[in-house]
């Protein structure tokens, strides 16, 4: 069986078992259900209930033995101590079966509970997922953990070993425009482990694109192994909890992660060209820079920032240099034909180019194409980034001056030979209406293949895992 | 594993030692490939002359002690001797001084000094989850206080290696800052080849050596040199 085939079953189940739903209250399992059903799974829903004969109104069986045909994917919710017979009884049944309960390895005295769980896996023939976690998410499947949860499929895979911070990439990553072609949270990962979902996203069509949150590995040398081979050819980015050595002791009761040395991951992170990052919001940028944007042969390294204030200017060229790029400077063909536009005192054409908002507003805002299509042309940095302070934009109201914006960067890139990465920062002041404007520009440019920053300080570090995996397959 | 390298841990684990002894590590070292210094072992109480006929001044005496891990930090290491009356003499003193201390030499190491250069540390460890590992650092402050390391996952590649040293805050030593002579960069890698890369020691060890010090390895424009090496071997909890 191919990895693709072995997989099927998890992203695309057509029987889904839901044992600890409760059919008088609403337990995690009941949820479970409700939020399958709102979001439009097709398949069959089995509850397992030991007296019940309705939950959620859905016929219950006893047990897993007694649910007629396969089971693709067992949600199991039941405490800690009865989890290895639940398993145990879905023998030659079940293709998957994930335990959310927790109480096992990431507890002191919970390590013998893990191996029965582990080997009442084994003995049913189910591949165990967790214990200690949440779900699967996989749009195309309409398999869900949470609730609302996008139904649009994308192209980044994940793999989480925390369910709760599985939903926070779920949830904050689509409100950044992040599209998921599915997401595992593992747990413990005491069976199915990160390099085999790896190894699958790597062969899965869907997945252009892998994130990974890990707290430890038990099978380090498989992964390093995996990720080696792989050579960087989908781009994958690491955000590794329990970095420090406090943190380190908070990963091990969170999900038992072995005290490892913090250097071996940063040399995963070299060896294997996939870019570490600290935070969740870096995580996400990352994720989004390399899902709107195709890595270039050679390393992305000069940058020209474009926009509207010369504070954030200075910020952005720091952030811009901090983060390895080199803020270009224009040949004099080049500075000639962006002087020639006669931009009013107080824009400054040097990169980074800072022009007022009043001056973009002229001809309709015809004034950003020109400049964007000059530095398209120059050929001096791979990477622009426009960035619109929204406040002061938004207050020339007469004209879409940020619709205006984004299309002349949409246009200038249809007709781009050199292939310049554009990227857009949309910095806003936290108002709602504000907010909103910048919502409904975030989705359209990033359907077209432009990443969207809330600062320059983001977008430096979101392009800057796109360099590193640039860089590193350069060199192959 | 290297017929060698097999004999020396598994004699070593036999008489009950979890670490090897100085002349034992260079002969791993030698047999993997990395040049160790010209060098006799005589026993305590033997005559020294004799032995070192065919060694090339200056020479540096170490004690070997099975008891002893950080030779200089117990006094057990002189070097810049010019002849064999300097280290007769030496052995003389160190046996004194050991004494004291109450550390009873088993035998002495005499090697000839490596030429002057920058003084690199090699390293190997398991890391618990992913294994063997390779380390290398810039020897001093360097290491020490800054703390300018740089490690990989084994088995490493030629690229690997290059790109540790790349990584090394220090780097531009290694190139001839402050008007020194470049060193042989070639040479570093090669050793980094011989510790972590396919085939190299600690991949081919079956994690029976736990860690790896090459402390420093001089290296100069024509070479690099481990003078001092340190293995000690994974605990198995059974004692011999």
């Amino acid at each position: 069986m191919t990895n693709l085939e072995q997989f099927t079953p998890l992203f695309h189940p057509r029987t889904i078992a839901v044992v600890g739903a409760s059919a008088t209250t609403v337990s995690g399992g009941n949820r479970f259900i409700r939020n399958l059903r709102d979001f439009g799974y097709t398949g069959h829903i089995v509850p397992i209930h030991p007296t019940a004969a309705e939950v959620e109104g859905l016929k219950a069986y006893r047990s897993l033995a007694d649910v007629p045909g396969e089971v693709d994917y067992a949600y199991v919710a039941v405490s800690a101590c009865v989890a290895p017979d639940v398993l145990r009884s879905g023998r030659d049944k079940v293709k998957f079966a994930q335990v959310m309960s927790s109480g096992f390895g990431e507890t002191e005295d919970g390590a013998a509970l893990e191996s029965d769980l582990v080997a009442a896996a084994r003995e049913a023939g189910t591949r165990l997922i967790g214990p200690n976690c949440l779900g699967v998410y996989s749009p195309a499947g309409r398999v869900t953990f949470t609730e609302k949860t996008l139904a649009e499929s994308g192209t980044v895979g994940i793999v989480c070993q925390s369910g709760g911070l599985g939903i926070d990439i779920i949830r904050r990553g689509q409100s950044k425009g992040l599209r998921f072609s599915g997401l595992v949270t593992i747990g413990n990962a005491a069976d199915l482990g990160a390099a085999e979902l790896v190894e699958f996203m790597l062969e899965d069509p869907t997945t252009k694109v892998i994130g990974l949150y890990l707290e430890g590995t038990r099978e380090g040398r498989r992964l390093f192994e995996v990720l080696r081979q792989a050579n960087a050819r989908k781009p994958i980015v690491l955000l590794k909890g329990g970095r420090t050595s406090q943190g380190q002791r908070a990963a091990a009761s969170h999900t038992g992660a072995l005290a490892g040395s913090q250097r071996a991951w940063e040399a995963l992170s070299r060896q294997t060209g996939m870019p570490l990052v600290d935070t969740l919001d870096e995580f996400l940028d990352s994720l989004l820079t390399l899902q709107c944007l195709t890595p270039r042969a050679t390393a992305s390294s000069r940058a020209v920032l474009f926009g509207n204030g010369g504070g954030t200017s200075v910020l952005g060229t720091d952030a811009f240099d901090r983060a390895g790029f080199v803020i270009a400077a224009f040949d004099s063909h080049t500075l000639a034909t962006l002087k020639a536009l006669s931009l009013p005192a107080g824009a400054s054409v040097a990169n980074p180019i800072d022009v007022p908002a009043g001056a973009l507003q002229q001809d309709d805002g015809r004034v950003a194409e020109r400049i964007i299509s000059a530095v398209a042309a120059s050929g001096v940095a791979e990477v622009l980034v426009i960035h619109v302070n929204m406040t002061v934009i938004l207050g020339f109201r007469h004209v879409d001056m940020l619709g205006n914006i984004i299309n002349a960067a949409l246009r200038v890139r249809e007709t781009d030979l050199t292939g310049m990465h554009i990227a857009l920062v949309l910095r806003s002041d936290g108002d709602a209406e504000t907010e909103e404007r910048k919502r409904n520009c975030r989705i359209r440019a990033i359907e077209s293949g432009v990443p969207v920053y809330d600062e320059l300080a983001q977008a430096a570090k979101g392009l800057s895992s796109l360099r590193m995996v640039e860089a590193f397959r350069a060199r192959i | 594993m290297h017929e060698q390298v097999a004999l020396a841990l598994r004699a070593a684990r036999e008489s009950g030692q979890h670490a090897l002894d100085e002349p034992t590590g260079k002969k791993i070292l030698h047999a993997v490939g990395i040049c160790v210094p010209r060098s006799v072992v005589i026993e305590a109480g033997m005559d020294a002359h004799a032995a070192l006929v065919g060694l090339k001044p200056p020479l540096a005496l170490k004690v070997v002690a099975t008891s002893v891990i950080h030779k200089s930090e117990v006094g057990g290491v002189k070097l810049n001797l010019r002849n064999g009356a300097d280290v007769i003499s030496a052995i003389a003193d160190l046996t004194q001084s050991l004494q004291a201390r109450d550390i009873k030499a088993e035998a002495w190491l005499i090697e000839e000094m490596a030429p002057q250069g920058v003084e690199v540390v090699v390293g190997g460890t398991l890391d618990p989850e992913f294994g063997p590992m390779v380390m290398v650092g810039i020897g001093g402050v360097f290491v020490e206080v800054l703390k300018d390391i740089a490690f990989r996952i084994c088995p490493i590649t030629e690229r690997d290696a290059r790109d540790m040293l790349d990584e090394l805050k220090g780097a531009s030593l290694l190139h001839g800052a402050r008007g020194s002579e470049p060193v042989n960069i070639e040479a570093i890698v090669e050793v980094l080849l011989c510790v972590g890369g396919d085939g190299g020691l600690l991949m081919s060890s079956n994690d029976e050596i736990s860690e790896i010090d090459i402390n420093p390895l001089i290296v100069s424009r024509q070479s690099a040199v481990a003078v001092d090496a340190r293995f000690i071997l994974k605990e198995t909890g059974a004692k011999a």
